[in-house]
């Protein structure tokens, strides 16, 4: 653990203290912080899932056989699996277009970018509400279009969850793949040009396999996060189409059964796990920030 | 030269009130190796650009086999480049990036794989099909982008100072094999250089950028012997200039008058000469003869030695004019003048009227 090494330098006797980047003694503080505060009440979490009301798997049996349940699990996995979808369609165009846009114009739209970001969730939230509802800015708008009769649901159900969702996930997605594409050397697209690749050939076969570290890395913290989103489901989804995070609060607040809370809590963090493994072996930690 | 194949007709490239490329016209012959030889900012990667389809011309045309390329998007120009920064298709591998052009026309596999092993011959990187470009050095990493570009059986392959990152040993070593790839290929190749040596090294002809036009086109021995500016006398080989003044020209032969000497009949003149007006004189030190007297009869002009040193196979002498201006002289390694010359020495440097050049 200990991996200091004390090289000599010639001819001198004092032994040469040299900080090394596998030294972590120094963030012991920290990792003890995080022990206590997120390891053990996972732990605890774990052990009231399988002890209350009575010992043993009771919970993930009911929560796993109860097609209430499964459909709540199912709710959560499309909405995330659409809102990761969607925020890779939309942001992948906006990265590069913010990589190769003027710095100038760049900056303003990052500037845009992260103060929806620094807005207060909530507010966002309701705004989405507003803007949703069958009077709302947008069902008024598509009559007055005529493209449609009579307003669209879009607030109350899993759209509204899926559209909230996406616009607070974007700038998850936005920013590492920006960072990805701003590396690559235009000069590459060039010669992928002059090879005789059209702008779609250069795009599949070149642009998009550069492009991918950025946008997994994207993808899973937008899924994961969505997996566990709390205020846009409970907020812009109503009461009939539940997420996870919902369940897991009503079985907290509402029924006081953490049994079955830390059982919804625990599928949902071996979910994660799966997911970061899965992103692990294929895209490896070099990737992640790691080594 | 037989029928031109490639033909580069008034290219002028603007870029808002700045004029990059001015009105260049060039004719090149199939299987040539030009270069574009000149200075950051004179116009010949803009011109090599164009070429390539990055960039569009204010006006002008150009002609492969006597037909525009201008309206053909780069993609389907078919046209190979090899670029400075090193462009190989970092996901993918040695023998996927020399396939990517193949598989992007739709050849069936086994030719691909056929074309993939001649090109990796070729380039003498046989067996590191199956390396990642990040995993080669520099120089192996250019040859593998030489392949790629000659993979699809180009008609024209443009290089933008390949080798201006490598060091100068490796340089020399991918010199010698772009020369011997031109030879067993016969593509025609278009070279973008501000490397003197290199340029004639490589070249069959040379054309010299300055400020957006070509100055002079011709070999290097042409270009060398006989510059048609004073800015290709300074760019290709070494020279040394004395101002002088224009007594009379005529026939592209120039009466001069240098300060301290007497008046020098005979010598080539360029420019716009007008008698009695100020004109430069321009000396190589390799043409330059050491003389401890002054000649009799010899054109030389009178100067102090202010510097010696020994080089390998030559001696280059430092010298000064009266005026204070620097004049180089080269002696080959053993020259008896040596021994005996020092620091200080006043001596006479003669000269071939009809090897200096006078520039209006």
């Amino acid at each position: 653990m200990l991996s200091r090494t004390d090289a000599r330098a010639p001819g001198s006797k004092a032994p040469a203290y040299r900080l090394r980047l596998t030294d972590f003694d120094l963030t012991l503080p920290a990792l003890g912080l995080l022990v206590l505060f997120f390891v053990v009440p996972v732990a605890i979490l774990l052990a009231r899932s399988v002890s209350e009301p009575v010992p043993g798997l009771g919970n993930y049996a009911e929560l796993l056989g109860s097609s209430t349940y499964l459909r709540i699990f199912a709710n959560t996995f499309i909405v995330s699996g659409l809102v990761t979808l969607v925020s890779l369609l939309i942001g992948f165009p906006v990265a590069w277009a913010l990589a190769i846009m003027p710095s100038r114009l760049a900056s303003v739209v990052f500037a845009i970018l992260l103060l929806s970001m620094w807005t207060n969730l909530l507010a966002r939230t309701y705004a989405w509400m507003v803007l949703l509802q069958r009077t709302g800015v947008i069902n008024k708008m598509l009559i007055a279009l005529g493209l449609i009769d009579k307003p669209l649901p879009l607030v109350n159900n899993l759209t509204g969850v899926t559209i909230g969702m996406t616009y607070i996930m974007l700038p998850f997605i936005i920013l590492p793949l920006y960072g990805v594409i701003r590396k690559i050397d235009p000069a590459i697209l060039q010669a992928a040009a002059l090879c005789g690749a059209n702008r779609w050939q250069a795009l599949v076969r070149v642009l998009l396999p550069l492009a991918m570290p950025g946008m997994a890395a994207g993808a899973l913290m937008v899924f994961v996060m969505s997996l566990g989103y709390f205020v846009t489901p409970a907020l812009l989804g109503g009461t009939a189409n539940m997420m996870l995070a919902e369940l897991i609060a009503q079985f907290v607040q509402s029924l006081v059964n953490w049994g079955m809370g830390g059982a919804a809590a625990l599928v949902l963090l071996v979910v994660t796990l799966a997911l970061y493994a899965v992103q692990l072996r294929f895209f490896g930690t070099d990737r992640m920030g790691g080594r | 030269m037989s029928k031109p194949f490639l033909q580069i007709r008034g290219i002028r490239k603007e870029y808002g009130p700045v004029t990059a490329v001015h009105d260049v016209n060039l004719d090149v012959a199939q299987g040539e190796f030009l270069t574009f030889l000149g200075p950051s900012g004179s116009g010949k990667s803009t011109t090599l650009y164009i070429l390539a389809g990055f960039e569009a011309p204010t006006r002008g045309d150009i002609l492969l086999n006597g037909e525009t390329l201008l309206s053909t998007p780069s993609h389907k120009r078919n046209i190979g480049m090899v670029f400075q920064r090193y462009t190989l298709f970092p996901h993918l591998t040695v023998g996927e990036n020399i396939a990517f052009p193949l598989k992007v026309r739709r050849l069936p596999k086994a030719e691909i794989d056929a074309k993939v092993r001649d090109m990796l011959k070729l380039v003498r990187l046989e067996g590191f099909e199956d390396r990642k470009p990040a995993q080669m050095s520099g120089g192996q990493q250019q040859r593998v982008a030489l392949a790629r570009a000659l993979a699809y059986d180009p008609p024209v392959l443009l290089m933008d100072e390949p080798l201006s990152a490598l060091d100068k040993k490796l340089r020399e070593e991918i010199q010698h094999e772009i020369r011997r790839i031109h030879q067993q290929t016969e593509v025609t190749i278009l070279y973008v250089t501000h490397d003197q040596e290199e340029a004639l090294r490589l070249s069959d002809r040379i054309a010299v950028f300055s400020k957006g036009v070509i100055d002079q086109i011709g070999t290097g021995p042409e270009l060398y012997a006989n510059p048609a500016t004073r800015f290709v006398a300074e760019f290709i080989g070494d020279s040394d200039f004395l101002p002088c003044d224009l007594v009379t020209a005529a026939n592209g032969k120039a009466e001069i008058a240098l300060a301290g000497t007497t008046v020098i009949p005979n010598v080539p003149v360029h420019g716009k000469p007008v008698a009695g007006g100020k004109a430069a004189l321009m000396l190589r030190p390799e043409r330059l003869r050491l003389m401890r007297s002054a000649p009799g009869g010899a054109t030389a002009v009178p100067v102090t030695i202010s510097d010696i040193t020994f080089l390998g196979n030559n001696i280059h002498v430092a010298t000064e004019t009266a005026r204070g201006d620097a004049l180089a002289v080269r002696l080959p390694f053993g020259h008896e003048a040596i021994s005996s010359l020092s620091r200080g020495d006043s001596v006479w440097l003669g000269f071939d009227p009809a090897s200096a050049h006078v520039f209006c």
